[in-house]
């Protein structure tokens, strides 16, 4: 049949069998309208359906558009032989190399969360970790952290990434073996490039490194509202908690840090607010039926009793939901957190917190009597706090109790040095006794005992 | 330069030679030449006939070594063609001059002299003797080839054949594609050599200058001999004879018929010679597509 | 940076290459005399001896001038076909190379000029490299094509000559590109490095010397410990312990020292922690000095590392002890009666690891200028630009121009280090050795069948030894085809120079030198062979 054909006749054939094949090609693939309902092309339909336009994921990088383009589907590949490579770097601690074998994977695979969450991880985690001067970590842990907001930037909808970033702020700089020079760095960074300030790229609003880790946790859960990209890192109740959390861990670190004004009490304030407030009465939509039912309810972790009844209709089920928010606010702590706050943001509690440390100041400077009174002033403050019925959760409060101690022990060693007897009875005596067998405490407040001479 | 001298009357001699082109997995495609055996002697010049794709091309180039032989033997100025030392005493003018297009007159002597080991003082004297001798104006020879016409890349090529000063030289198609002003030179050319005692083995299919220039001519087709033997003695067969002359007017033509008829012959045609061997050539071909196997050699050399 | 400049092994290496190249060519003598006497029978012996004969006799009838001649000739030809246009691309890069890698050239760092450098000589192999693979694949099979060749061959030139001219043609014009490119990267170097930044454009000259161990309890060992890391280069020694890094330096004399006679020591040491202690601190090292004729030592002061930066301390020729007031001469007193200088480091800290490798430490004599060590690393460039003329042009003798240029590439890309890392492992075939698991060619492909695990032993019986067998034989052959690809880790000289370092001659020039040489002869051969066994004329 062909063999009957002329050479011009099937050359003829081919080219009306490539262009009936590029009809439906073409159909498919026409570009959009620009109108939301994109009713041009199938695959621009779709992509505006499921927001996945380039654009619409993020900021557009030209370079790495066109290298996918000149890969022609080779990407695979390339991104395989480029963690091979990085591989190889990371073992070899060849880190300007690797880092730039980083970027070419981003560029290559820019919208692939995992990956700019693990190289982000990597760079301020693993590599970070690499060095022995603390700057030099320091310089790391930023590059990590920048890399993931670039991620962001590149993939705006992405609840993860940003909850990773705003996770580097608090975990990594807040709570790191070398958190309280990072703390430092995040103010005054180390590179004197910057000269004694801040580096602007990282914390551009010269904060706290707790607010900005607020702040960014904040932007995660817009985004998971906002774009309905639930996380599936951490339950959602305690995914939620996260700003809630910063915002104490900022106080408490106003405490360490010996500041215990106004700023303080109005951190713990806030951080009530934020607690019960706002967080409280978010809305999270539990299951309650039975296991593999899927009956859900909207709770709230500081729903009364009073509210569930309103609320349910069914007393089977109002019991189900009570059971479950109580479980939940079992799991996130609510009540210690509550009840901390609550007390924090008290200003004789702050009172007691000054009196605590500035004991621990006088004993340093040998000011002994000045550090005694301050000292007993302190423990007389907290006994009255403890006892009060609607705070007596925080005896069992590790750094709290801590705290105690060490102001128990300066002033029973005060007293030893000046050859007193101590008391029979005295503030807080209890609550050395309620914590006699917790060995891994009683070495802490040794510690950090002798540390007042040492530092 | 010459080593073997003049042991042998012989420069070429071909025995048997075959030669069958094979495709890309060496099965047989053509055969080229079949059972070619001749023998070209020490200060002749002969020619090679044949129609395209008779086989005279492929027998130059298997006596260079271009291509290998299938069968048979070549001894070319006493050494196997494979012997790249029998190159010194040769010159060959291809059927298109190959040579190098970005090089001009003088360099492309230059190259071909050093390809000879020529030292550089004989290599400029040779060049410029040698393109006065083809006659390549002055004003082209610093030019680059690439911008040569027909003709003057013929004669620079027949320059570069000559740059060693062979004992034999080869020449493929000499005639081919000159004005009928260079035809006449390289005939002279040709002539020339010979006189020189230098052996030229040409292969053409423009029988007016085998005629003119050749003194045994061999006829190929099909890749075999047809014909091979002096010129003038495969001409003489016929008894016609041919009187040439100046350009006679109508009034003398009459008068030679005159004569003609006192001596009892006819005047048959007044014409060119040319066409006595262009009617051998015909014949020839003719007979073979007739009379497959059929050899005329009046030469007695080779059998 | 870590590189670790090994001197080749030069003995080695020849037989090495003579082990190779005899048994390559003794396959391809067998190989053609069985072909010769199955194709012609009685007569191929006689073929197979008058072929030998005759090769020997062109070797023998060389000619300089004809090989000048196909040199100059191939030279005029790239030149007068414009392949001197890379000039321009490479104008037109540097030109504007200012404006992307510009950066602020005020304060310029040791990275930027490192950035510089390696960008330099990077463009200078990309561009030549490419355009000479091009040339030279293409040079034969386009002469074949347009039949100039058929002229050339009927004169007396040996087809031996034409390859060599074809080689020393292309290497010629390669040479010219690199020589006006270098001498322009070199000049746009310099003008871009501003000058406060131009001490920066030095060849520190390195010796490195032999390094041992001493483990925390004084006994000589190869290594340190291992803290962990995967890349076992460098190891770790102790602090506080008897735990010693002892490097013995050769070839130590007056000229080591600088012009106010002074030691330069230059290290690079990693710490590891066994626990965070003083995190301000670094981790303090010191140097002991000890001559083993007559047993005098001397030790620093400590001093703190500077990890992944390095450190240069300058010790001063008159040591005086700080125990017992005695005063030494550096050289007089430490070294040893055949020129060595031993130095032993220890680590200050207790628990705490200093971890180093052979080039972590070495002396730095007095700097060579950074021309020097630029222009060796043009060199080295050099040699392999001419390393790929000649494969492309021995490729081209029987290869048409494309295909030559496709199998110089693919020998290039596979002569790199990775490469042949991944091919040592695929020849070694067991992986208790260091190679692949699952076994060679056959047993891998059984073992995907059956979906059989590759720690599992192949069953014991005659079908699975002759599959092995053949294995082998084919992993064989595969290390023989390796041995053909040639190693191109030590031509890349441009680390050196963008780190700063001298190009040593011993390590990478000699190696390169050598491998070209080693090239040089069987590929020129093959060239030759390939060209004079085939038909010109026939397509």
């Amino acid at each position: 049949m062909m063999n009957s054909l002329t050479s011009q006749q099937r050359k003829l054939a081919y080219l009306i069998g490539i262009l009936l094949l590029l009809i439906p090609i073409i159909m498919l693939g026409l570009p959009s309208d620009g109108t939301k309902a994109g009713s041009r092309g199938k695959l621009a339909q779709l992509r505006t359906e499921y927001e996945l336009g380039e654009s619409d994921l993020g900021d557009v990088d030209p370079s790495s558009a066109a290298m996918n383009l000149v890969l022609l589907g080779m990407r695979g590949v390339a991104v395989n032989l480029l963690y091979s490579e990085f591989d190889m770097q990371k073992d070899m601690k060849r880190w300007a190399e690797m880092e730039a074998t980083t970027d070419s994977i981003v560029r290559l695979q820019p919208h692939f969360e995992k990956v700019w969450e693990m190289n982000g991880w990597n760079l301020a985690y693993n590599t970070s970790a690499e060095w022995d001067a603390v700057p030099d970590r320091y310089f790391y842990v930023k590059k990590g952290g920048k890399f993931l907001m670039r991620g962001v930037r590149q993939n705006r909808k992405s609840t993860h990434l940003q909850y990773h970033v705003a996770n580097v702020y608090q975990k990594k700089i807040g709570i790191a073996d070398e958190a309280k020079f990072y703390r430092e760095y995040f103010l005054h960074d180390p590179d004197p490039k910057f000269k004694g300030g801040v580096d602007p790229e990282f914390n551009p609003d010269e904060q706290d490194n707790y607010l900005v880790a607020k702040r960014e946790f904040e932007k995660a859960c817009n985004i998971e509202d906002q774009y309905r990209r639930p996380q599936h890192i951490l339950d959602r109740t305690l995914f939620r908690s996260m700003p809630a959390r910063c915002q104490f861990d900022y106080a408490s670190s106003l405490q360490k840090d010996g500041k215990f004004g106004e700023v303080t009490r109005e951190a713990w304030q806030e951080a009530l607010t934020d607690w019960t407030r706002k967080y409280g009465q978010q809305e999270f939509s539990i299951p309650i039926g039975p296991l593999g039912t899927d009956v859900r309810f909207p709770i709230r972790l500081e729903m009364s009793a009073e509210d569930i009844r309103k609320e349910i209709a069914s007393p089977d089920d109002a019991v189900r939901v009570a059971k479950m928010v109580e479980s939940y606010r079992k799991m996130v702590n609510y009540y210690y957190w509550r009840t901390r706050a609550n007390c924090e943001s008290e200003s004789k509690t702050a009172e007691a917190h000054r009196n605590l440390y500035e004991a621990n100041q006088f004993y340093k400077k040998q000011e002994l009597e000045k550090a005694r009174d301050a000292a007993y002033a302190g423990m007389k403050g907290f006994e009255e706090i403890l006892r009060t019925p609607e705070f007596s959760d925080l005896q069992a409060e590790e750094s709290l109790v801590e705290e105690c101690m060490l102001g128990m022990m300066v002033w029973e060693d005060i007293h030893r040095v000046s050859g007193e007897k101590v008391p029979a009875d005295y503030p807080l005596k209890w609550l050395a006794a309620q914590h006699q067998g917790n060995h891994g405490m009683i070495a802490n407040v040794q510690r950090s005992f002798k540390r007042l001479f040492l530092d | 330069m010459s080593t073997s001298g003049r042991s042998t009357e012989t420069v070429i001699e071909i025995r048997n030679l075959s030669k069958v082109y094979r495709d890309f997995w060496g099965r047989p495609k053509v055969k080229a030449l079949n059972a070619l055996s001749l023998d070209v002697r020490k200060g002749e010049v002969f020619g090679l006939l044949g129609p395209n794709g008779s086989g005279k091309t492929t027998t130059l180039k298997l006596l260079l070594g271009l291509l290998f032989p299938t069968e048979g033997e070549i001894t070319i100025l006493g050494r196997s063609a494979a012997d790249v030392a029998k190159n010194e005493r040769i010159g060959y003018l291809p059927e298109e001059s190959y040579l190098y297009r970005f090089l001009n007159a003088y360099e492309t002597l230059d190259f071909y002299g050093r390809l000879f080991d020529m030292p550089a003082s004989q290599r400029k004297e040779r060049s410029e003797k040698l393109l006065d001798l083809v006659k390549l104006a002055p004003q082209a020879r610093h030019r680059q080839l690439k911008e040569y016409s027909k003709g003057m890349t013929r004669r620079i090529g027949v320059a570069q054949a000559l740059i060693n000063d062979p004992d034999l030289v080869m020449l493929d198609e000499p005639t081919s594609g000159l004005d009928p002003l260079g035809n006449r030179d390289m005939k002279d050319l040709i002539l020339d050599l010979k006189k020189q005692g230098k052996t030229v083995l040409m292969c053409s299919h423009l029988l007016a200058d085998v005629q003119d220039v050749c003194d045994r001519i061999a006829i190929l087709y099909g890749g075999e001999l047809k014909v091979m033997g002096r010129v003038d003695e495969l001409l003489k067969a016929q008894d016609e004879t041919q009187i040439l002359s100046s350009k006679l007017s109508d009034e003398a033509i009459r008068d030679i018929e005159a004569v003609l008829k006192k001596h009892g012959a006819d005047m048959l045609k007044v014409d060119q010679p040319t066409a006595n061997l262009e009617d051998l050539f015909l014949k020839t071909v003719q007979e073979s597509r007739d009379r497959p196997g059929h050899r005329t050699v009046k030469d007695g050399a080779a059998s | 940076m870590s590189f670790d400049p090994q001197d080749m092994p030069v003995f080695d290496a020849i037989v090495y290459w003579m082990v190779v190249v005899g048994v390559l060519s003794i396959i391809v003598m067998v190989v053609s005399l069985l072909s010769l006497l199955v194709s012609h029978r009685g007569a191929g012996l006689r073929i197979f001896a008058e072929e030998i004969l005759r090769s020997l006799t062109d070797l023998f009838s060389l000619s300089i001038r004809r090989i000048w001649a196909l040199s100059k000739l191939t030279f005029i030809e790239a030149y007068r076909r414009k392949a001197l246009a890379v000039f321009v691309v490479f104008a037109l890069l540097f030109m504007f190379a200012g404006w992307f890698m510009g950066g602020d050239t005020r304060d310029m760092t040791t990275d930027q000029v490192k950035v510089y450098v390696s960008f330099v000589l990077r463009t200078i192999a990309w561009l030549t490299l490419p355009l000479i693979v091009v040339l030279s694949s293409f040079g034969i099979p386009e002469e074949i094509r347009v039949r100039s060749l058929h002229t050339v061959v009927t004169k007396p030139a040996r087809r031996l000559e034409i390859v060599l001219g074809r080689v020393f043609g292309f290497s010629m014009i390669g040479t010219l590109v690199l020589l006006v490119m270098s001498g322009v990267g070199y000049i746009w170097i310099v003008r871009q490095v501003p000058a406060s930044a131009r001490d920066m454009l030095v060849c520190r000259v390195p010796v490195y010397g032999k390094l041992q161990f001493l483990d925390r309890a004084g006994n000589p060992a190869d290594k340190g410990v291992n803290v962990g890391d995967l890349w076992e280069f460098r190891s770790y020694i102790e602090g506080a312990t008897k735990a010693r890094a002892i490097w013995v330096f050769p070839g130590i004399g007056e000229r080591t020292l600088d012009s106010d006679g002074n030691l330069h020591l230059e290290n690079q040491f990693l710490a590891f922690r066994s626990y965070k202690g003083n995190m301000k601190q670094s981790l303090l090292y010191d140097y002991q000095f000890r001559n083993p004729d007559t047993g005098a030592t001397y030790t620093t002061e400590a001093r703190p590392i500077n990890e992944n930066r390095g450190v240069t301390d300058v010790i001063s020729r008159k040591l005086v002890s700080r125990t017992d007031g005695k005063t030494y001469d550096l050289i007089k007193d430490f070294v040893a009666r055949d020129g060595t200088l031993r130095i032993e480091v220890s680590c200050i800290d207790r628990e705490q690891y200093l971890g180093m490798a052979r080039p972590d430490l070495f002396i730095r004599k007095p700097d060579v200028s950074f021309a020097v060590g630029f222009f060796k690393a043009a060199a080295g460039i050099e040699i392999m630009m001419i390393l790929v003329v000649l494969l492309a042009v021995t490729g081209s003798t029987f290869l048409k121009g494309p295909i030559a240029t496709v199998l110089t590439s693919v020998l290039m890309i596979l002569g790199g280090e990775k490469a042949h890392a991944f091919m040592d492992q695929l020849m070694i075939g067991r992986s208790d050795k260091g190679g692949f698991q699952g076994g060679g060619f056959f047993e891998s492909i059984y073992r995907i069948i059956t979906h059989m695990n590759p720690t599992t032993e192949l069953p014991d019986n005659m079908g699975f030894t002759i599959m092995t067998g053949v294995d082998g034989l084919l992993t064989g052959f595969l290390w023989l085809c390796k041995q053909v690809i040639p190693r191109l880790q030590y031509f890349n000289m441009s680390e050196y120079v963008s780190n700063g370092f001298d190009v040593p001659f011993g390590s990478t020039l000699l190696p390169c030198l050598l491998i070209l040489v080693g090239y040089f002869l069987p590929c020129v051969m093959l060239g030759y062979f390939a060209l004079r066994i085939r038909e010109l004329e026939s397509k």
